[in-house]
């Protein structure tokens, strides 16, 4: 409120009051300012004669919202939108975090990861919910406070899996490196709950220390934290003689009862847990274990191992028989009529044996029957051979008595041993119905694959070619006549409801098309701007008028003019022009920003009063030309025209008198027609910052002449 | 230690999937659910997902060149039912394996871009940088899946755990 001096007495001393909003001057006494506007709170009496305060409160956050329930709608909805987005979140964010016993400035950071979070457009298709609480969770992470997902997810009655994405997401978008969950966080929190009385420290205290253990022993790693606390905390209430049962513990820490279970064994086979209490709370063992699924996974290891050597040492086994086999094929192929009747006895006990080695048997009988299948097959051998392979038999399979997993190893060996014999047998014989149901079956086997038929298309599959591929393998795969007949049927029958669908579609597009109507879903196709064909230079820029909207402030007669001025000119120069200019576009607008510049040099050199003001008037006309009217070619010739409407009217008719400008003006109204609307826009833009520039040459240039 | 190989072709012509589910066996199609079929081969074992553009997907191989084998296999079997095929760009999208890296690993703090959620899963999902990533277990085991050479990387994993 600064007055310079009072108008009827020049005096300066002005009072203002304030209450009364008017400004009167002391030495005369006139008043000079009424009503002025004042900033002071109004008290309004209501009905039963309440005094209210007049006004209302304005949110912090977000535009002014007016509570006009008509006509504040339709003012710029996208920001409105937005508010409303923040807002709501910023109500959600309070409730739940009110619910978790979070402390205002966690609140207020959740509120701005929330804000970040809309920002970066990840709101979209996620329920605001489950964002809101991602975002929550993240400030409990990292502010340390002993939030669990599953707090969060209780609330929300909503998956903790779910949650989790979302928040991995989160985290992810806006970069946060969330610190990993320390157990030792929630210990205070679950005692707390545990309701110890007066001993709640010291039981916090203890947890912690076996908490601590068991992550030197390395038992925290891929756990959940929580149940690690639940077995710190029952052994630390036990150890101060609590009687917390596992049920309350699981309550509390909500993990479940095996996983609690397994928590205390594998503590127990850590070395600590064989200290005593007293002992525990003072020493520290220095000694680290390995986690407990990798010691389970070198128990694993271990294990196979010893089922390789096992394997090893049958295999050895197995390499002797399989001499001897050979040994008894060359011999058989050498007495072949003799032996038929032993073949037909030898088949005979094969299949009750095969059916032993099935069902996975005791291993005597099966041995039995193998020694009277080796001493029928092996007339010829010394029988010292076959008894000294039986006896090690005898005695590989007492040792296999021994491993677990062995008498399932032990009968598959054995099966193996006779399946071995079968084979060439069978290839020696011809094929008995009973040696090929004998292959089938010996196919169960791991291990007899190898010797049967498929070792063919092994082969064949190693070539890459497609004629290498096996076409009977293929024609497998491909059905037959009736089986394509009857697979039709069966396909039909499942999917009717949508072939009737589909004929449905069809004959609605038919129809369609007979009307004329059908619309065909095309994809949309980005718009094109339709290039303007106008003769001349006047039409195109009425074209360019009718297209987009043109503040009010132009003077198109004006336009008109100067084109017809400019045609008649320049008519002849303009075809060449036009020629010239497509190819070299650069250059005109060079040589226009020339003669522009030449042109107001010559108006600066005539115009002597108020330079400064016109040259800000000018600024602002250019400027609100330009941010209105940025893609037209005629912000040039606009330029001329406020130009020649802010300078003295005169000049507009020394105009045709410097001869470049209707040269300029020329060249500018021959430009648009031959060339496309986008070359157009540049050189207006171009000719757009050459303006800005002559503003900023004009001022400088004025500066000058003061200068002079 | 190869687990899964995922492989797309482009066979070059448009299919009817109504005749290839009518005349081919270990086949899978439900329009009304889904626009594909699927199908399945014994040897290679895998899958192969046949869409109506002639894109086949196969999967569940256990080797690059075993993958090669089994899209040919697809290919030649639409073949025989009477579509003009070609074999076009084949691609390896997929490759998963595993190992196991014995002495102990330590979490947080090794590569860049790693996430662990104790809470979610019991294993720390890293992405080296050429674009794999690993999901690394206490015990000492490794989960690897990504597109490029596995097997040197699986090299570097060990050398830089010890």
């Amino acid at each position: 409120m600064s007055f310079r001096v009072c108008r009827t007495c020049g005096g300066a001393d002005i009072d203002v009051d304030q209450a009364r909003g008017s400004a009167v001057c002391t030495g005369c006494g006139s008043v000079l300012e009424d009503n002025i506007i004042v900033s002071e709170v109004q008290f309004v009496e209501g009905s039963g004669g309440v005094s209210s305060a007049v006004g209302q409160f304005v949110s912090a956050d977000g535009p002014v919202k007016a509570p006009l329930l008509g006509s504040g709608f339709h003012t710029s909805v996208g920001k409105e939108s937005r508010a409303q987005t923040l807002q709501s979140g910023k109500r959600q964010i309070q409730q739940l975090g009110s619910q978790l016993q979070l402390n205002q400035h966690c609140l207020d950071t959740a509120f701005n990861f929330f804000k970040m979070v809309v920002s970066k457009h990840l709101t979209r298709g996620r329920k605001t919910e489950h964002v809101i609480a991602a975002c929550l969770y993240l400030v409990c992470r990292t502010e340390g406070t002993p939030h669990m997902l599953l707090d969060l997810s209780d609330l929300l009655q909503v998956n903790v899996y779910i949650l989790g994405k979302t928040f991995l997401l989160l985290a992810r978008e806006l970069c946060i490196n969330a610190p990993a969950i320390d157990p030792c966080l929630y210990i205070p929190r679950f005692a707390h709950m545990l309701e110890f009385g007066v001993k709640t420290h010291e039981v916090s205290m203890t947890a912690l220390r076996l908490v601590q253990r068991m992550k030197r022993d390395w038992m925290h790693t891929g756990r959940r934290p929580s149940g690690l606390c639940g077995a710190a905390l029952l052994v630390a209430a036990r150890m101060h003689k609590f009687r917390r049962t596992v049920k309350d513990v699981i309550s509390v820490v909500k993990v479940c009862q095996t996983t609690l279970r397994k928590r205390l064994t594998e503590f127990e086979d850590t070395p600590t847990s064989q200290l005593t209490i007293d002992e525990f709370m003072r020493v520290d063992l220095e000694q680290e274990c390995d986690p407990p699924s990798f010691i389970a996974a070198q128990n694993k290891a271990k294990m196979q191992q010893l089922e390789q050597e096992l394997a090893r040492k049958l295999d050895e086994v197995e390499g002797e028989i399989s001499c001897y086999k050979d040994e008894i094929e060359t011999e058989l192929e050498k007495s072949r009529p003799k032996l038929r009747g032993i073949y037909a006895a030898y088949t005979k006990e094969i299949d009750p044996e095969d059916v032993e080695v099935l069902s996975s048997t005791s291993e005597p009988e099966e041995r039995e029957v193998e020694d009277a299948e080796l001493q029928a097959a092996t007339q010829h051998l010394t029988q010292d051979f076959l008894c000294q392979v039986i006896q090690e038999e005898e005695e590989e399979g007492r040792a296999n008595k021994t491993g677990d997993g062995e008498q399932e190893v032990g009968p598959e060996k054995e099966g193996v041993g006779p399946q071995r014999q079968v084979a060439p047998l069978a290839v020696i014989l011809g094929k008995l119905p009973s040696s090929l149901d004998l292959q089938q079956t010996f196919q169960t086997f791991s291990k007899s694959e190898t010797c049967h038929k498929p070792d063919d298309e092994d082969s064949e599959s190693g070539e890459l070619d497609l004629e290498g591929i096996d076409d009977q393998e293929i024609e497998k795969y491909i059905l037959n006549d009736n089986e394509v007949q009857v697979k039709t049927e069966l396909w039909m029958k499942q999917n009717a409801e949508y072939l009737k669908e589909q004929q449905e579609k069809e004959e609605r597009i038919r129809k369609e098309k007979e009307q004329g109507t059908y619309k065909e879903k095309k994809k949309k196709k980005s718009k094109r701007k339709e290039q303007i064909e106008a003769l001349t230079a006047g039409e195109a820029i009425e074209k360019m008028l009718e297209k987009k909207k043109i503040s009010s402030k132009i003077n198109y007669d004006v336009l008109r003019d100067l084109n017809s001025r400019g045609t008649g000119s320049g008519g002849g120069s303009s075809p060449s022009r036009a020629s010239s200019d497509p190819p070299d576009p650069n250059n005109t607008n060079t040589t226009t920003r020339k003669r522009l510049n030449r042109r107001r040099r010559k108006k600066t050199s005539e115009a002597n009063q108020d330079l400064v003001t016109n040259a800000s008037i000018m600024g602002k006309r250019f400027r609100r030309l330009i941010s209105s009217t940025s893609k037209k070619k005629k912000t040039a010739p606009q330029v001329e025209t406020s130009i020649s409407m802010t300078t003295k009217p005169t000049e507009t008719a020394a105009e045709p008198s410097p001869e470049p400008e209707p040269d300029v003006s020329s060249t500018l109204s021959a430009a648009p027609p031959p060339v496309e609307e986008e070359e157009e826009e540049e050189e207006v833009e171009e000719e757009c910052v050459s303006a800005l520039k002559l503003v900023g040459d004009y001022g400088c240039e004025a500066e000058e002449e003061d200068v002079f | 230690m190869l687990l899964n190989v995922i492989a797309t072709v482009k066979l070059g012509c448009r299919l009817d999937l109504n005749i290839i589910a009518h005349k081919a066996r270990n086949v899978e199609y439900k329009p009304k659910v889904q626009k594909y079929q699927r199908r399945m081969i014994r040897e290679p074992r895998t899958t192969a997902t046949i869409y109506e553009s002639g894109n086949i997907v196969c999967s569940g191989a256990n080797s690059e060149d075993q993958s090669r084998v089994a899209t040919r296999r697809y290919a030649r079997i639409v073949q025989r039912l009477g579509f003009p095929v070609s074999f076009l760009n084949f691609k390896i999208q997929n490759l998963v394996a595993t190992c196991s890296t014995f002495p102990v690993i330590r979490f947080c703090g090794f590569f860049t871009l790693h996430s662990y959620e104790p809470e979610l899963f019991p294993g720390l999902f890293c992405s080296v940088i050429p674009g794999i990533t690993a999901t690394i277990f206490a015990s000492g085991r490794l989960t690897l899946s990504g597109n490029c050479i596995l097997e040197v990387l699986t090299i570097l994993l060990l050398l830089r755990k010890f």
